[in-house]
């Protein structure tokens, strides 16, 4: 199996079902001949050309706007924003429209685009390129969110998303992007709203996405060592998440720990926290912890920046909170 | 300009009578509280509404804008199923789900209407670009009011419909007023075709209470955008009967003007009696045919039942139950 990066992965599902369904087209800011700032268009435009790797002006609403119209109408869209803390100069067409064409018309258009958007912080990207926003999306029914934290996940949750009927958006953390691993080539799929138990354990259950997954596993390697069998879960589909594999994770291990690097109040893992204190209280040998971004904007400065987002060492600190060590 | 029968003539006439008589219907129904939500309605913009209608095909896409109930029936939605819908009624053409705003109807292509002004224009830009890439030879028209031009929406709408030659019909029903603001107060011209020639789309400023001139000047847009040409920009002047919401506001000599002397019905009237197309008593039956149909939708929205209570639920994924994954 070929070891290649998360860029890669993606760019190769991109690859394979533009040239499997000719619906399939992508649109955004310098994604055709350069490839997207990122890389991970490079290569489709001299394959497919320009009709099919369209470049846009710096024009968000219209990026979402076209894909949306253009997915009413039979096509499977590929938008890409440049950057997600760029999301709100199109969040009322994502909120409004790409959400609720499905419901407010009663089922007789939908929309089947897929979003992608770099996100995530760790680089000195200051307030403007580094956040993480599933929070501003987790109160909007009809939306789906997915963040993979491997090549693998990548490019089939990629191949499923192009796929499935429903607006999607896909979250790729900048921090993952150069990350390699083993990725079948040809077309597999990974299923949407499936977390994935990544390491299995027994006395505390770490819930988590995106790069944070992996300061997950880091934390828990380094534990082991301690005697402390951690189980990590990646959520993989951010909205709607996957109650069931965390609840029954939760009532084994009986402590919990939610990770995420987004600001701490009102996002993912206060979501997470307030569901597994409802329905698995019973079980919890301890209150629920969440490890977060801290409530402010990100700062540019890297000293800075490492001080206020989750890394392994927080993870650490969460999981021995929760074990009263 | 090109001729028109006079078939065609009395067919738009009767639209203007059926856009005006659905209106004043639905303003009753509401004041006596029978239409929840809120109301917006086309009275004084007839004209426009059967110009625009007369021009699309079944095969063209229509974004209607919130003053255009009429469009909703014009373009081949039984109104019986439209009025119900405005009633939130289980007989309406989105089981009540979307209500005055958000009425579509995927069956003639009608993509619905947006409770956030103007933020549909990116996605007729979308329907029609689907359609250029399929190879389709269809055009989507959006309706936008003159308040809509400060929206981002309608300058990047109108951007890559220029650069991509995208077949987007863009017509604008230019009352003067956003709800209580002026076009010149709060635009750089009064003009809003200025705008649409800045991104080198073709346009046309036109009287929208002259039947006939709206008719023309739409016909010529949608010949432009059929050719293959790209997108085209209409701008109909005419004006509302609607005040604000507490009441009018306007000066007194221009409401005079547009309800009495400049009126899109009355001035039809006079010149179809005046070729002699018909007479004057053949027009008045018009009317009264007419209003006997749209009290007929009224009744039967008033009889249709209330949504069944699943469809709170039904229809927020494709292929998923909000239940079989909310605990």
């Amino acid at each position: 199996m070929a070891v290649i990066t998360t860029v890669q992965a993606i760019n190769e599902a991109l690859g394979l079902m533009m040239a499997e369904d000719q619906r399939v087209y992508c649109l955004g800011e310098d994604i055709g001949k350069m490839g997207g700032d990122f890389g991970v268009t490079r290569g489709l435009f001299d394959e497919f050309g320009g009709e099919r790797v369209r470049d846009t002006p710096l024009s968000e609403a219209a990026i979402v706007g076209a894909a949306v119209g253009s997915a009413m109408v039979g096509m499977r869209p590929v938008a890409e924003i440049m950057f997600a803390d760029f999301i709100g100069t199109c969040y009322d067409q994502i909120v409004n429209n790409a959400a609720k064409v499905h419901y407010m018309f009663d089922g007789q258009f939908k929309a089947p685009i897929v979003l992608r958007t770099a996100c995530g912080g760790g680089f000195g990207g200051g307030p403007h390129h580094s956040q993480q926003v599933e929070g501003w999306f987790m109160n909007v029914p009809g939306l789906v969110i997915v963040a993979p934290a491997s090549p693998y996940d990548a490019k089939g949750l990629m191949i499923t998303s192009i796929e499935d009927d429903n607006p999607i958006l896909f979250l790729e953390h900048k921090a993952l992007y150069r990350q390699k691993g083993e990725v079948p080539e040809g077309k597999y799929t990974v299923p949407l709203r499936q977390a994935k138990v990544v390491r299995p354990g027994k006395d505390v259950t770490v819930v988590t996405c995106m790069k944070s997954v992996h300061d997950a596993l880091a934390a828990a390697q380094e534990l082991e060592a301690d005697g402390v069998s951690v189980e990590v879960i990646d959520l993989r589909t951010l909205r709607p998440w996957d109650h069931q594999t965390v609840l029954e994770s939760v009532a084994r291990t009986g402590r919990a720990v939610v990770v995420n690097e987004a600001p701490k109040t009102g996002g993912l893992g206060a979501d997470i926290s307030a569901v597994i204190s409802e329905e698995a209280f019973s079980y919890l040998k301890a209150p629920v912890a969440r490890i977060c971004g801290f409530d402010t904007p990100i700062p540019f400065s890297l000293p800075l920046e490492k001080l206020i987002l989750p890394d392994k060492d927080r993870v650490k600190q969460g999981i021995l909170k929760v074990l009263g060590k | 300009m090109p001729e028109i029968s006079s078939d065609q003539y009395l067919a738009l006439f009767r639209d203007m009578w059926r856009v005006r008589k659905f209106e004043q219907a639905l303003e009753r129904e509401f004041k006596r509280g029978k239409v929840p939500g809120m109301l917006h309605i086309g009275l004084g913009q007839e004209a426009t509404l059967s110009a625009i209608a007369h021009t699309l095909r079944k095969e063209d896409g229509i974004f209607p804008d919130h003053r255009c109930h009429g469009l909703l029936f014009l373009k081949g939605t039984p109104g019986k199923q439209i009025m119900a819908e405005l009633f939130g009624r289980a007989t309406g053409i989105c089981s009540g789900k979307g209500g005055s705003l958000h009425s579509a109807d995927a069956s003639v292509n009608n993509f619905g209407d947006n409770g956030v002004q103007g933020s549909y224009m990116v996605t007729a830009l979308g329907v029609a670009l689907g359609w250029k890439m399929q190879g389709k030879n269809s055009l989507a028209a959006v309706v936008v009011g003159d308040g809509t031009a400060g929206r981002g929406e309608w300058h990047e709408s109108m951007n890559l419909a220029s650069v991509w030659k995208a077949p987007v019909l863009f017509v604008c029903v230019n009352n003067g007023y956003a709800i209580s603001t002026s076009v010149g107060a709060s635009h750089a011209t009064e003009d809003l075709v200025d705008f649409a020639k800045a991104y080198k789309i073709p346009a046309i400023q036109v009287d929208g209470n002259d039947i006939l001139a709206a008719y023309q000047a739409t016909q010529e847009a949608a010949a432009h955008i059929r050719a293959g040409k790209g997108p085209y920009f209409v701008e109909y002047k005419t004006w509302r009967w609607q005040g604000m919401f507490s009441g009018e506001f306007r000066p007194a000599e221009e409401v005079k003007y547009f309800k009495e002397e400049h009126e899109p019905i009355t001035m039809a009237k006079a010149d179809l009696h005046k070729k002699g197309i018909a007479s004057l008593e053949q027009l008045d039956a018009i009317e009264k045919e007419v209003e006997a149909e749209i009290e007929g939708w009224v009744a039967y929205a008033q009889e249709s039942p209330m949504p069944d209570p699943a469809k709170a639920t039904a229809n927020v994924y494709v292929g998923w139950e909000v239940e079989s994954w909310q605990s």
